[in-house]
């Protein structure tokens, strides 16, 4: 236990530069383009006050300086102002990150597990027609833009059938529950989550059946890639001597199936997991774009055609947070379940 | 290096060429007889020589546009008109003429696709092999830098350098491959690293071979499989990713026969009901990315006797 808890300190410490990294080549670049004093200047200002406006944030002192500054700045909680959105970038990012989360999660669930049931399926009845099926589902899904995906989607459920809109809520729901209209308090951002602890069934299924069509179009990528590591790891541990020991001794195949091959299987899908995990959150932007899902990604998007400088600094650090944190849990997890791991250097 | 002890053999440089070649074409006959019989793979390589033709015919298929032909000729008709005989993909918004942006967009990929994979290739091969060769401190610095990459959000830095540089697709290739090159780097680090230590290197350098020839004859060649096997399938995912970063508004400028672009621009359209402002674009990067997926796949089992069944 020992090596694991030094092996988790030393994963930890090991972000920091990674982190410092990140911010280091941001600013910079943001820095190359654009004046950022622009955040804060509006028409009725004079060039007195614009000049005040400069030395107050810094923006006259040599770039290393600027980012020191910067750098104080993002620990103190300021991490500035927001000019596409009218908002601090902190307040910007609370705002914006849960509906962003939720979607990667359901995302993540959705491709994980029906990764891994189509991957045992296809391996289980190898060279049957299911096997083929799912070949091909994992080849193309994997070729399909998301954004593509999404746009076909909501045509289908959305232009044609008139089940679902895009967006998080449907406009009746949201008069009719949220202030001034009705009493939905939101606790955390997160709908899902803040419906249950209103007690609001309704909000509940809304945003439930808002979730799916961004969700499968986000997971279609990351579950075909599931599916084919599932499938090939399947294979690989179907043909081992413990499978085919299970088998002789009489137990049923789907147990065999169950304890035997699947549970061993998962072990290199968990590691491709929780790469993917991050880069979902950076794919969210094209979906999230698609849907008009208010999050993180539509925000980077905008803040990334606009040069909205502080804005997109922040969208790189929150992202590279989430997409380093991602990762190291699943070394850590890697670590906690195979000891050669932690012995060996990282 | 063949000649038999007593026997003189004028080997001319061409000679040891010719055989060199022989056993070459040998040995691309016998993977041309595998994969033959990979009914993926050829369906692959069919999809990708279509796109090919499509791309080296394109004056011939849509008349080049007087203004620029990688700019989409409009029409007088600014409301999406569905496919006709004249128009047979429809038009889109602005009255640009679908089919054209599609045949023209299959040029503008396969640049895409080719500069970027060329340029990741280029440097990872250097990078991941100078590191591999050379090891020491080079090694520890270059692979310093090449795992920070590997650990940054790609596609968000690629955003926020594009965003950076201006609306262009050289600009647009220029931020994928900076994020494009690490993967390309540390395989080629391993592979030199397994190379280096084989038995034919070590016969070259204890018979006196200067190591640039040792690199270049027989380190990199030896090296280069698995990298070329991920640059084919790359072929297709750069285009992927080039789209959808041209979806955001980080590509082409407007205008321009890019099939992520011409979505973008159909996306409020589709959902009044005109799916062929999306639906053609689309089907052109799935068909674009899948044909070299299928090709890279087949090719990769091939190279593999594991899985030759």
């Amino acid at each position: 236990m020992n090596a694991l808890v030094r092996y988790v300190v030393r994963r930890i410490l090991g972000t920091i530069p990674i982190l410092l990294a990140l911010t280091v080549i941001i600013f910079f670049l943001t820095r190359l383009i654009g004046d950022p004093a622009s955040a804060y200047v509006t028409p009725q200002m004079g060039p007195a006050e614009i000049a005040r406006i400069k030395e107050i944030y810094h923006f006259n002192d040599p770039i290393p300086t600027q980012y020191y500054h910067y750098m104080l700045g993002l620990l103190r909680g300021d991490w500035g102002y927001s000019r596409s959105q009218g908002i601090p970038v902190l307040a910007a990012i609370v705002s914006f990150l849960p509906a962003t989360i939720e979607l990667a999660v359901a995302a993540f669930l959705l491709s994980f597990f029906g990764g891994i049931a189509l991957g045992t399926v296809s391996a289980v009845k190898r060279d049957r027609p299911i096997d083929h099926a799912t070949r091909l589902f994992a080849l193309g899904g994997y070729a399909l833009p998301g954004f593509f995906l999404g746009l076909l989607l909501l045509y289908v459920f959305y232009t044609q059938l008139r089940w679902v809109g895009p967006g998080r809520l449907s406009d009746v729901v949201v008069l009719a529950e949220f202030p001034p209209g009705g009493g939905f308090q939101e606790y955390t951002g997160f709908l899902l989550l803040d419906s249950v602890l209103n007690g609001n069934g309704r909000v509940f299924v809304d945003a439930a059946v808002h979730l799916v069509l961004p969700a499968i179009t986000l997971a279609a990528g990351s579950m075909a890639l599931v599916t084919r590591v599932m499938r090939s790891s399947m294979l690989d541990v179907l043909g081992r001597e413990y499978v085919r020991t299970a088998r002789a001794k009489g137990l049923e195949e789907s147990i065999v199936i169950r304890r035997h091959a699947r549970r061993n299987a998962l072990v290199p899908v968990t590691t491709v997991a929780g790469v993917y995990f991050g880069g979902l959150i950076g794919y969210a932007v094209m979906v999230e774009l698609v849907f008009l899902w208010p999050g993180l990604g539509r925000w980077g998007a905008r803040a990334a055609l606009t040069l909205d400088h502080a804005a997109i600094l922040g969208f790189a650090l929150v992202v590279g947070m989430v997409y380093i944190v991602s990762n190291l849990v699943v070394d850590i997890a890697y670590a906690y379940l195979d000891p050669r791991i932690r012995i060996g250097r990282a | 290096m063949g000649a038999e002890p007593g026997v003189t053999v004028r080997l001319t440089r061409q000679d040891v060429l010719r055989r060199a070649v022989g056993r070459r074409l040998e040995e691309v006959r016998y993977y041309a007889h595998l994969f033959r019989r990979s009914p993926l793979g050829l369906a692959g390589l069919v999809i990708v020589v279509a796109f090919i033709g499509i791309a080296l015919l394109a004056p011939l298929l849509a008349p080049a546009n007087p203004i620029d032909p990688y700019l989409i000729p409009k029409t007088f008709i600014t409301d999406p008109q569905p496919p006709s005989s004249e128009f047979v993909f429809g038009t889109g918004p602005f009255g640009t003429d679908i089919y054209y942006g599609v045949v023209w967009g299959t040029r503008i990929s396969i640049r895409i696709a080719f500069t970027l994979v060329a340029l990741s290739f280029l440097v990872g091969l250097v990078v991941g092999g100078v590191s591999g060769y050379l090891g020491g401190r080079i090694e520890s610095v270059l692979m310093r830098v090449t795992d920070l990459f590997m650990s940054l959000p790609g596609l968000v830095l690629a955003m926020a350098v594009a965003a950076v540089l201006g609306r262009s697709i050289e600009n647009l290739i220029l931020a994928l491959a900076l994020v494009w090159w690490p993967s390309y780097a540390r395989i080629m680090r391993g592979e030199t690293l397994r190379v280096k230590h084989e038995g034919f290197v070590e016969a070259a350098r204890a018979l006196g071979v200067r190591p640039r020839a040792i690199v270049f004859r027989h380190i990199v060649p030896n090296a280069i499989g698995p990298l070329l096997v991920i640059a084919t399938m790359d072929l297709g995912t750069t285009v992927l990713v080039a789209s959808a970063l041209s979806f955001i508004g980080l590509g082409a400028q407007p205008g321009t026969a890019e099939w992520g672009l011409m979505i973008s621009d159909g996306r409020n359209w589709i959902l009044d009901g005109r799916w062929w402002t999306v639906a053609f674009p689309g089907l052109a990067i799935f068909s674009f990315v899948l044909g070299w997926n299928l090709l890279g796949d087949s090719i990769r089992d091939l190279l593999d006797p594991k899985l030759r069944r």
